[in-house]
């Protein structure tokens, strides 16, 4: 351990909240919104995708669907093309989305989090929505040694200063 | 002391919220105050597996029904009070 | 000094300076405090609790009871730390506690001569009467005269953190026990957290002279400590201790960090929770006491502690030892001071026997020690079983009357210990789900039969838990013999033997508390206060308990023992509370325009976790009544904005939602037009109101609900137990949207007219949006809403952007000439208004007490609909709200005050309601209220007495209707 830790903010982000209609399943939604064929959204805490839509599995047919460079319209498109199968809300200003990457990350976010990080428990394309200082978080593991850590964004200035305390005790 | 959430896994009592007893029903519309009464207000105190209300507020927002045994706190086991749609099984 | 040659494992390289009540002396690195105190030959460390005995050390660990210190000066001041578990650091500063003027001169020692008043009980018996007395005269002079260290009274200054972890095995101890398990379980390839108290793992044996593996005990455990730390699979925590287990498997500890002294930037104390699936108490024994005449002077000492002093830190304790012991382990620590120099005057064992070969030449006495004599110990009196006394010189007693397994923690989930004749002293019985005990903590004291039985019980868990690996094979070593004898009290002493050293709590105490009838372990220290102290009586409960079987007539197994409780240690209140202090006591949530009102010189409120602009002073303004005065003038006359984007806002979707909100709501919402926006009102199933907003429909199976900012989460809860639990077959999904919209309210005659500059693109005329009329439509080219909205009375639009955009439409809308107003102007507007608010919905009122009783629908069910209907909550003569005015209108009315009739005396009899909000109203010119008063409704015109007993004088009202301004609502609607 101990590679470091950078820790950015991800702006500019479209974010829809995405609740599955009665009796309709992942596979749907996914096949819907155009994920890779035979991708469906992540049916357990795992997101699933890319830059231009990713599927964040935040509970039992909920989603938070995730697009890097959203046009003016992308989230009202998302909502529309989910008619009848999910309903859907731009939730796009909800969050403040810090990415914390490098070999300290994890375990800075084990400081913070009372859930198990470690692998084979937690990996690449797993999610975790808990709790970090009081505050509640949705953790998401890119890749080795990167993680997106999302919070509500009245929350984020608390949030970053835990992050910043935290971080210098490592 | 931690909760097996369906969905989310293992976690940390703090992230739910308690209501309490799952088994008493609403009555049905236009119900006779009594049956009403009972709903809100009359509760067993059961020594052992009690099954409970439980709502993952700090995660997947899920309100749980929860086994617990009052005596020992032991947890074995909690499931979605709602019914799944089909291809989410957890 | 007393610092032996050689041996040891201090490093004699580093030496290091410390102060001990200011004076200046040297120790080296991997002294503890306490041993470096005894190598300069500081034996008073000192004043007892009750009767300000000179005490001395008494042991090396964890479990001292006497050589509390206070370590630092200034804010960094930690008081009531145990010199045996403080490692030594260049530079340390200590003193010692609960003496004035000084240690060695204390004039308070006359306590031990006044002792009668200080026996069991002494606080129930002496203080009773009269009452007043306790306050002002007892507890002073008892909290001067019995005390521990003192606080420093100042902020902190060190940091304290937390981590978390999970495992497959979590030992607890690292001595040979769990060493050898953690070995076994690491090279199994389960994931091992290792957690050690001590300054280095090793517990006992970097303080025995055993040798494991054909090295030395100290070598072999420094070796196994650098393979654990080598293998990725395996965690070592030094330094910390596990205080308290958990149901679920959770695991609690404190980690000490910095030796002792944390390193710049860092935390001192780092707090670890831990699930593991299966846990191993290593945490071995603890020696306990004899109680002898003065078994409490310094120079008597733990026989464990006298060897650990010797071989562990090369130190003698002494000069010239008795050894009094009824253990085996007692002839060892015999031959480790022989060993290191000192002159061991006589080994005195109850038992009978020889001397063991390899200590020919030492003297054995069968008998007892009675009494030591002197301040500090000058020499022992033995008696032996002929009846004879005989007066040994000495300036060290050890003392060994057997080992208590540590298993305190085992109990921590209510389970009871079972008694062991073969180690006279209690075992684990049950076992907290997960755990196991091994080593001494089991009963098994033999070192190589422990090593053995530690690896088995880890082997068979790594196998049990599918690890993959070979655990390899235990270390060996020899089994030294481990006996003992019932030696619990010596009887006939002349001189005070004390049972509790912390508490100050003697052998008659225990009997007194016996015969007073307090029989039962959990009542006899509860009345004598043993092992109520900070070391919760680790050396010497059991021999408390002992006492008290004996003069009850029961077996120790009989009397039992005490429920033993989380903490284990004390714990540092700072710890717990972790980088949560200060500021960051809670996290703060901002409102979208926090910056920009921050920018413009705000004072803020907190609203729960809220921080709301309260209001926005201006340079010349000389108090905040001006400031809120002239930002409700200003919104009532021309046009303010005000932030309400921290009300909830919850989006209700799906085919049933509105189903649903006619069963949320007591009036209905699924025949709302799309584009329009309603009241609503909802009920607790116990029939009281939980909560009040409007709600906007956007499409048929679109609604977007408004909450208060209270009650945010709990309506999104509610909402939540409805569709999943009470009508799971209703197609409808709800998700929180506060945090996505950042909400301005533009209120006042102008506002139309701003607006119309702002957002060239809306119609903002009544025809096109009518009063309770929402549109969607674009700023800047960002989404955004507009609600014909009014919380004020005034003409008013609610506008909302995506946060992200808030604190640009505030400098907006500021630009164009608003004036900001904040939340204490909000509030004066509503009440203005007669709107109820969180004041009025306290959770005891009902919809028909807010004057909402007409909006219950009859022809549906909703939540709370039966219960709303009995006959005490639809009491005509229930409070129910009112406006009040007084009728002096120079006069204040005051929020919380009490509503009598005229005339009435000031009974809760004649209590008719209260007042719960009041304020000055700028646009009426003089103060008004909103109340709960019973029959209120038909009481306007009338008078009553504003009753206010705590703040100041009665005030005569007037009730009127709630609504003061604008009743009519032709303002709103113009």
């Amino acid at each position: 351990m101990g590679d470091g830790l950078e820790i950015s903010e991800v702006t500019g982000l479209g974010l829809v909240a995405v609740m599955a209609r009665k009796g309709v399943g992942a596979e749907a939604i996914g096949q819907r919104l155009g994920l890779a064929p035979g991708l469906a959204a992540p049916a357990t805490p795992h997101w699933v995708g890319d830059g231009a839509l990713a599927l964040i599995g935040t509970g039992p047919g909920s989603w938070l669907a995730r697009s890097e460079a959203p046009t003016a319209e992308w989230a009202e498109t998302v909502i529309e093309r989910l008619a009848g199968l999910a309903s859907a809300t731009d939730v796009s200003a909800s969050y403040r989305v810090f990415r914390l990457s490098g070999g300290d990350a994890a375990r800075l976010l084990q400081r913070g989090a009372f859930v198990d990080l470690a692998t084979p428990a937690f990996a690449p394309g797993s999610v975790a929505v808990t709790v970090i200082a009081h505050i509640g978080v949705i953790i998401r593991q890119i890749d080795e040694t990167s993680f997106d850590v999302s919070v509500f964004r009245s929350l984020g200035e608390s949030f970053h200063h835990w992050l910043t305390t935290a971080a210098a005790t490592l | 002391m931690r909760i097996p959430c369906p969905y989310c896994g293992s976690r940390d009592i703090g992230e739910f919220v308690y209501r309490g007893d799952a088994s008493p029903v609403r009555p049905a519309a236009d119900g006779a105050e009594a049956a009403m009464f009972a709903y809100v207000y009359l509760r067993d105190n059961p020594m052992g597996r009690h099954e409970e209300h439980w709502y993952h507020t700090q995660g997947c927002r899920n309100w749980l029904v929860v086994t617990r045994d009052t005596l020992t706190h032991e947890i074995p086991s909690a499931r979605l009070a709602a019914p799944l749609n089909a291809g989410d099984a957890v | 000094m007393s610092r032996l040659a050689s041996g040891g494992l201090i490093d004699r390289t580093r030496r290091l300076r410390f102060t001990w009540d200011g004076k200046a002396l040297e120790g080296y690195h991997g002294d503890t405090l306490a041993s470096a105190l005894l190598a300069n030959d500081v034996r008073l460390v000192a004043r007892s609790f009750k009767y300000h005995r000179p005490r001395g050390i008494l042991t090396a660990g964890a479990e001292e009871p006497n050589a509390l210190v206070t370590l630092g000066s200034g804010a960094h001041a930690d008081p009531n730390t145990p010199a045996t578990t403080v490692p030594l650091t260049d530079g340390l500063v200590a003193t010692s506690q609960n003496r004035w003027p000084s240690l060695r001169h204390d004039v308070m020692a006359v306590n031990q001569f006044a002792s009668p008043i200080f026996v069991a009980g002494f606080y129930y018996k002496t203080f009773m009467w009269p009452k007043k007395a306790w306050e002002k005269l007892y507890e002073p002079l008892i909290r001067r005269a019995a005390g521990l260290g003192a606080l420093s009274g100042l902020p902190d200054p060190d940091s304290y953190d937390r981590e978390h972890a999970f495992c497959d095995l979590l030992v607890i101890g690292g001595g040979p026990a769990g060493l050898s398990a953690a070995l076994a379980a690491g090279r199994a390839g389960l994931r091992v957290i290792l957690a050690d108290d001590g300054l280095e793992p090793g517990g006992w044996l970097l303080s025995c002279r055993d040798t494991i593996a054909g090295q030395t005990a100290s070598n072999w455990a420094r070796i196994a400590v650098a393979e654990l730390g080598i293998m990725a699979n395996v965690r070592v925590l030094p330094h910390t201790t596990i205080f308290g287990i958990y149901d679920g498997c959770e695991y609690a500890g404190v980690q000490h960090l910095g030796a002792g002294q944390p390193e710049p930037g860092q935390p001192r104390q780092r707090l670890w929770k831990i699930i593991a699936s299966r846990a191993l108490l290593a945490t071995g024994a603890m020696e306990r006491p004899i109680i002898f005449g003065g078994n409490d002077r310094p120079g008597v000492m733990m026989a464990s502690a006298a060897s650990s002093y010797v071989n562990h830190f090369a130190v003698a304790p002494g000069r010239r030892a008795v050894v009094f012991t009824a253990t085996d382990s007692g002839w060892q620590t015999a031959r480790d001071l022989i060993g290191a120099g000192v002159e061991v005057a006589a080994v005195v064992d109850p038992r009978g026997g020889g001397v063991p070969v390899d200590m020919a030449g030492i003297r054995r006495v069968r008998g007892l020690v009675r009494d030591v004599r002197g301040s500090a110990v000058r020499g022992a009196d033995i008696a032996t079983p002929d009846g004879k006394v005989e007066r040994i010189d000495c300036d060290l007693v050890a003392m060994s009357g057997g080992w208590n397994p540590a298993i305190g923690l085992a109990a921590h989930l209510g389970q009871k210990p079972v008694w062991s004749e073969a180690i006279q002293s209690f075992l684990p019985g049950a076992l907290p789900p997960g755990l196991a005990a091994i080593g001494a903590a089991s009963g098994q004291f033999a070192l190589g039969a422990i090593l053995a039985q530690a690896h088995g019980a880890a082997a068979a868990l790594a196998e049990t838990l599918g690890a993959g690996g070979h655990a390899g094979e235990p270390s060996v070593a020899e089994d030294e013999a481990c006996g003992v004898a019932p030696c619990w009290h010596v009887a006939g002493a002349r001189t005070k033997a004390f049972v509790d050293f912390q508490h100050d709590v003697t052998d008659a105490d225990v009997a007194l508390a016996a015969r007073e009838g307090y029989v039962s372990v959990e009542h006899m220290k509860r009345y004598t206060t043993l092992g109520m102290a900070t070391d919760q009586g680790r050396t010497g409960q059991l021999n408390g308990h002992a006492l008290l079987a004996a003069a009850t007539g029961k077996t120790v197994a009989e009397a039992g023992t005490i429920r033993a409780r989380p903490p284990a240690q004390p714990v540092a209140i700072g710890v717990l509370a972790g980088h949560h202090r200060d500021e960051a006591f809670r996290p703060a949530r901002l409102a979208p325009s926090h910056g920009w009102a921050t920018a413009l010189g705000a004072s803020f409120t907190d609203a729960g976790q809220w921080k709301r602009a309260q209001w926005y002073a201006q340079p010349h303004e000389s108090d905040w009544l001006e400031t809120v005065n002239r930002e409700v003038l200003a919104t009532r006359n021309a046009v303010g904005f005000c932030d309400v984007s921290t009300l909830g806002k919850i989006d209700v979707l799906g085919p049933d939602a509105g189903a649903l909100l006619d069963r949320l709501y007591i009036n209905t919402f699924s025949t709302l037009a799309v584009g329009k926006a309603r009241y609503g009102v909802m009920l607790r199933e116990d029939g009281m109101v939980m909560d009040d907003g409007t709600t906007t429909r956007f499409a048929e199976d679109n609604f977007f609900l408004t909450t208060t900012t209270a009650n945010a989460a709990r309506v999104l809860q509610h909402i939540d137990f409805a569709r999943s639990v009470l009508w799971p077959d209703l197609d409808v999904q709800a998700t929180s949207t506060t945090e996505h919209w950042a909400t301005f309210s533009v209120a006042g005659p102008q506002s139309r007219a701003l607006l119309a500059d702002l957002l060239p693109e809306i119609d903002l005329s009544n025809a096109a949006l009518p009063y309770m009329g929402a549109r969607r439509f674009r700023w800047n080219g960002i989404s955004a809403r507009i609600y014909r909205l009014s919380f004020s009375g005034e003409l008013a639009y609610e506008i909302s952007v995506p946060a992200d955009h808030g604190p640009a439409l505030a400098q907006a809308l500021h630009e164009a000439g608003a004036t900001p107003y904040g939340t204490e102007a909000l509030g004066v507007m509503r009440i203005e208004k007669g709107h109820p608010a969180g004041n009025e919905l306290n959770g005891q009122t009902t919809a028909a007490d807010l004057g909402f009783g007409r909006m219950m629908a009859k022809k549906k069910d909703f939540i709370g609909k039966v219960m709303a209907q009995r006959p005490g909550l639809t009491d005509p003569a229930r409070p129910a709200l009112v406006g009040l005015k007084p009728v002096d209108r120079a006069q204040r009315i005051r929020a919380g005050a009490h509503l009598l009739p005229v005339g009435a005396k000031p009974v809760a009899a004649n209590d008719q309601g209260h007042v719960t909000s009041a304020c000055f109203s700028p646009t009426l010119g003089h103060a008004i209220a909103l109340g709960l008063l019973a029959h209120g409704p038909s009481r306007h015109g009338e008078q009553v007495v504003v009753h206010d007993p705590v703040r100041g004088a009665d005030v005569l009202a007037e009730v009127c209707d709630p609504v003061f301004v604008d009743p009519e609502g032709v303002r709103l609607r113009g």
